[in-house]
């Protein structure tokens, strides 16, 4: 199984890189009129479908992989495979190109001003970046569906339970309030940390998920505005809300830095892949209680 | 390591706080309310109030990172 997955990936690769060439041949040939942001909308619209194909075979490989890994050593329990790790930055690196160049667009517009910069290098980096994100959405979808990890996820049937425990999580104050809104039963003891906290299941992640689709979607169908007809209202509707999930990201970002700051050992595990045994019995004391059996995320 | 993770993470911070100004403002001229409408300046108002919150606490714990005061 392991051959197929790399022979896919080589396949993929070599797919990937033909169409970069066909793409890049196309763009470089003069007989196309069009101006520098025009022929990137083209490049990037054209290159999708084989990026798209390209996190799946990776996704692939990385599922594959990830089933052989050791999850604990002397001392440590493992969090996080190295596929996930991986994807993790590689996502961060598609962030670092194509938020703020997202964000000015949008400014730019909004404060009616003009960078030093041509426009057309601030499309193009958003383009890379939003091809990178495209790559790791494809990437991390591909290695959940195969690995079958839902840890980061509640159960199904069990959102109540990490609602709650989530509302227990927060600041009393602001922890209430939530519980009158989603109408939680907030009595009782709140119930031990797993592998993940409440915050990370009931909220951080699903969130993620959805301003991570939500932008994947609208950027997709802006991206594809002159290579098939989209009607007005739609271009239009999709435009709105991928300026929304670009200001949700934004703010996710911000959060996620806030959590992870405040605990050191969960960066160094989305980096080694592994937090500490102490560290894992003090604040995660319901994931080792099961033992050692918990499969990496 | 962990110091220049907080040094970044403050840098992140602080432009965040520049990109919530700028929302903030955009929200109050004539432009914004003339192109875009009263729910525009509304989301860049709560956007950039909200930004600027989330900003201020990652700065928060970027210092207290910078200064290892954080929990093991």
């Amino acid at each position: 199984m392991r051959v197929v997955a790399a022979l896919l990936v080589v396949l993929g690769a070599a797919i990937a890189i033909a169409a970069g060439t066909v793409v890049a041949s196309q763009t470089t040939s003069g007989v196309q009129p069009w101006g520098n942001e025009l022929a990137d909308n083209f490049v990037f619209a054209k290159a999708l479908p084989f990026v798209a194909g390209l996190g799946v075979a990776f996704g692939l490989l990385g599922a594959l992989l990830a089933g052989r890994a050791r999850r604990t050593r002397h001392g440590h329990v493992r969090r996080f495979s190295r596929a996930t790790v991986i994807g993790h930055w590689v996502i961060t690196v598609g962030f670092l190109l194509a938020l703020p160049t997202g964000v000015w667009q949008y400014l730019g517009g909004i404060l009616d001003v003009n960078a030093p910069i041509p426009l057309y290098l601030f499309y193009r980096v958003h383009y890379i970046g939003a091809a990178i994100i495209l790559f790791s959405v494809a990437y991390f979808l591909t290695y959940w569906w195969v690995t079958g990890h839902r840890s980061l996820l509640p159960p199904r049937g069990e959102w109540r339970h990490h609602l709650r425990n989530f509302a227990h999580e927060l600041p009393p104050p602001v922890g209430h309030r939530v519980g009158r809104l989603l109408r939680l039963h907030l009595g009782g003891r709140p119930a031990e940390v797993g592998q993940f906290t409440y915050y990370e299941t009931a909220f951080s992640f699903p969130t993620w998920a959805f301003a991570l689709g939500l932008i994947t979607i609208t950027g997709l169908i802006k991206a594809m505005r002159y290579v098939i007809p989209v009607p007005g209202p739609v271009l239009y509707g999709a435009s709105t809300l991928h300026v929304a999930a670009m200001v949700m990201l934004v703010l996710k970002v911000l959060d996620h830095l806030r959590y992870v700051f405040a605990r050191w050992p969960l960066m160094v595990a989305m980096t080694t892949t592994w937090v500490t045994d102490g560290y894992a019995r003090l604040h995660h004391p319901g994931w080792r209680h099961r033992g050692d059996e918990s499969e990496a995320a | 390591m962990r110091r220049v993770v907080a040094a970044l993470g403050l840098v992140w911070a602080l432009l965040n706080v520049v990109v919530a100004s700028f929302f903030v403002s955009g929200a109050f001229t004539a432009h914004t309310a003339q192109k875009e409408g009263i729910l525009a300046q509304l989301s860049l108002l709560l956007g950039g109030v909200a930004i600027e919150v989330l900003a201020s606490f990652v700065a928060w714990q970027a210092w207290r990172l910078f200064r290892h005061r954080v929990s093991e």
